[in-house]
């Protein structure tokens, strides 16, 4: 059963999807680890993406990846009117915790229903040159159907670190949630800082969505396979530390891999959640958080 | 009431001034502050004085946006415009070159010296002086320098104090207001805080406004002062003799 092509591959297959999951779980990790909002819906604008992804796809034969760069505008404004609603409806009369996380969840069988009543549930999907090619490297494979997620997913992933460090904005957005009144007489508006990071965190679930897209098939519902495992990766990784939350994907994606290559692939959800659990007991601030 | 008139100056600031008639403020129905009157003049450090809970940092939030008063004006005199600050907010107000070091520091804590340090700088005016500031303040604090990639909240009370100094001063203020700079310090380093501050002065060509319980370290660097009894200026001293001989003074911190 053991051989070294097996583990190279499982290795790289891991990596591959990792790179992947933390597009997804990079929002995220700025709304929930950064402004403290337990956006539950996250996922639902990943399908979302990959939904616009594919409109843009089959009606104009726009690449994926392109597609995904021509709508970040969009959905940035988007997060901003969300973050907006947020919180005029619940954060400013301090409602946010139960009644904004039903918002939240309202709001993701909202976009999920008006998917299938658009679409159906049928599994949808895109055509790029580049989606059915393997390249291969001595006995290892790289798909491209997964390769080509892995570098826009990493490489938005190191973007927006180097954002999150390097400007006054990204700064402000990692201080909002330690100390609002402080980061105030700092001279910034942390209303205003929130809604940009909303706006982020959307433009890239929707990029995320696009890679989805060119990994498989989706269809309306998937968003739900992604939610517990993308929560996992932010508290893995230490909340609102977008580097951790990058190691923890490509661990995730890994583990995963040889789970579903050495146990079979139904044991792969429980990688996650099990990680979790142990990190929990073990380091509570997260494997790479900042106790 | 005066019109607010923001206007941006881009020469040098010649004369920045604060004036508060008559305020009256508080917490929900609590008045803390009942009819308090003061003035900073360019270039002064005035100390308000008084022990806890008399309404020093009530002053001090006034000015910054973070308590709204009830009644009563403050005015910021900055370059013959006069600016209406009741009603702006904190983040606006920083705006205008007033910076605050807050009681209990408030640094950013999973953020490094070198982030806290940058968020200082976040107002437009503060983003063109950043390489000069960030120098002047690691000379100022060598400390600062050499734990510059650490993380805040691992730092010690008097280092965190130093963050919140030079964090404030990264901000290009022209007057800079301090709430109780020798809390939860050990006194050795109130001492040297309190000697800071008036380099500090000096060099930046400062105003500051400074609320202290500890008189005989705030006397050391002020020019005049107010003693403040439940929400009341109760003496007003035109130099630091008249503080040093007042009764209320000899009463409450001299023991006399």
């Amino acid at each position: 059963m053991f051989s070294g092509e097996l583990f190279f591959n499982a290795i790289v297959s891991g990596l591959l999807i990792g790179g992947f999951y933390a597009a997804v779980a990079l929002g995220l990790s700025i709304t929930f680890g950064c402004l403290e909002i337990v956006n539950i819906a996250h996922p639902t604008f990943v399908i979302f993406g990959s939904y616009v992804t594919y409109i843009l796809n089959v009606n104009f034969g726009l690449d994926p990846i392109l597609a995904g760069l021509v709508f970040v505008p969009a959905f940035f404004v988007l997060g901003m009117f969300l973050y907006r609603f947020y919180y005029a409806s619940f954060e400013r009369a301090g409602q946010e915790s139960l009644n904004g996380l039903a918002f939240f969840f309202g709001l993701m069988f909202t976009v999920e229903v008006l998917l299938i009543l658009v679409y159906g549930v049928d599994y949808r999907l895109v055509s790029a040159p580049y989606i059915g090619q393997t390249w291969h490297l001595g006995y290892i494979d790289f798909p491209l159907r997964q390769t080509v997620p892995f570098v826009v997913g990493t490489a938005m992933t190191i973007g927006v670190y180097l954002f999150l460090s390097k400007t006054f904005l990204g700064r402000a957005i990692k201080a909002v949630s330690q100390d609002r009144l402080a980061l105030q007489l700092m001279g910034a508006d942390p209303i205003r800082v929130k809604q940009y990071a909303m706006g982020i965190a959307i433009a890239t679930a929707a990029v995320a969505g696009s890679l989805l897209i060119i990994l498989g098939p989706v269809e309306p519902s998937q968003g739900r396979l992604y939610i517990g495992r993308v929560f996992a990766m932010v508290v893995l990784g230490g909340m609102g530390s977008v580097s951790g939350t990058l190691i923890a994907a490509l661990l995730i994606g890994v583990i995963e891999s040889f789970v579903a290559t050495f146990y079979g692939p139904s044991w792969a959800p429980a990688v996650s959640f099990g990680l979790l659990f142990i990190t929990l007991a073990l380091r509570p601030q997260g494997m790479f958080g900042r106790a | 009431m005066t019109s607010s008139i923001i206007r941006m100056s881009k020469g040098p600031i010649l004369e920045n001034r604060i004036v508060i008639d008559d305020i009256v403020a508080g917490y929900g129905p609590v008045q803390v502050l009942r009819g308090v009157s003061v003035h900073v003049e360019p270039g002064e450090t005035v100390v308000l004085l008084g022990s806890n809970g008399n309404g020093k940092s009530t002053l001090i939030n006034a000015i910054m946006g973070i308590v709204r008063p009830t009644a009563g004006s403050i005015i910021l005199e900055r370059d013959g415009q006069r600016i209406d600050l009741i009603g702006k907010a904190p983040e606006e107000i920083v705006g205008l070159g007033i910076a605050m070091v807050p009681e209990g520091r408030r640094l950013f804590p999973a953020l490094t010296v070198e982030e806290n340090l940058m968020l200082g700088a976040y107002r437009k005016d503060a983003r063109a002086k950043i390489t000069e500031n960030l120098e002047f303040c690691l000379e100022a604090f060598p400390a600062l320098r050499e734990r510059y990639k650490q993380i805040a909240g691992n730092m010690s009370g008097g280092e965190q104090q130093m963050i919140a100094f030079a964090r404030a001063l990264m901000s290009a203020p022209s007057i800079l207001l301090i709430d109780e700079p020798s809390v939860g310090l050990a006194p050795i380093l109130v001492n040297r805080m309190i000697a800071k501050i008036a380099e500090l002065k000096t060099h930046r060509n400062l105003t500051i406004l400074m609320a202290e319980q500890n008189f005989n370290q705030a006397i050391k660097i002020a020019d005049r002062g107010y003693i403040i009894v439940h929400g009341e200026i109760a003496f007003e001293g035109r130099n630091t003799e008249e503080l040093k001989n007042n009764e209320l003074i000899k009463q409450y911190y001299l023991g006399v």
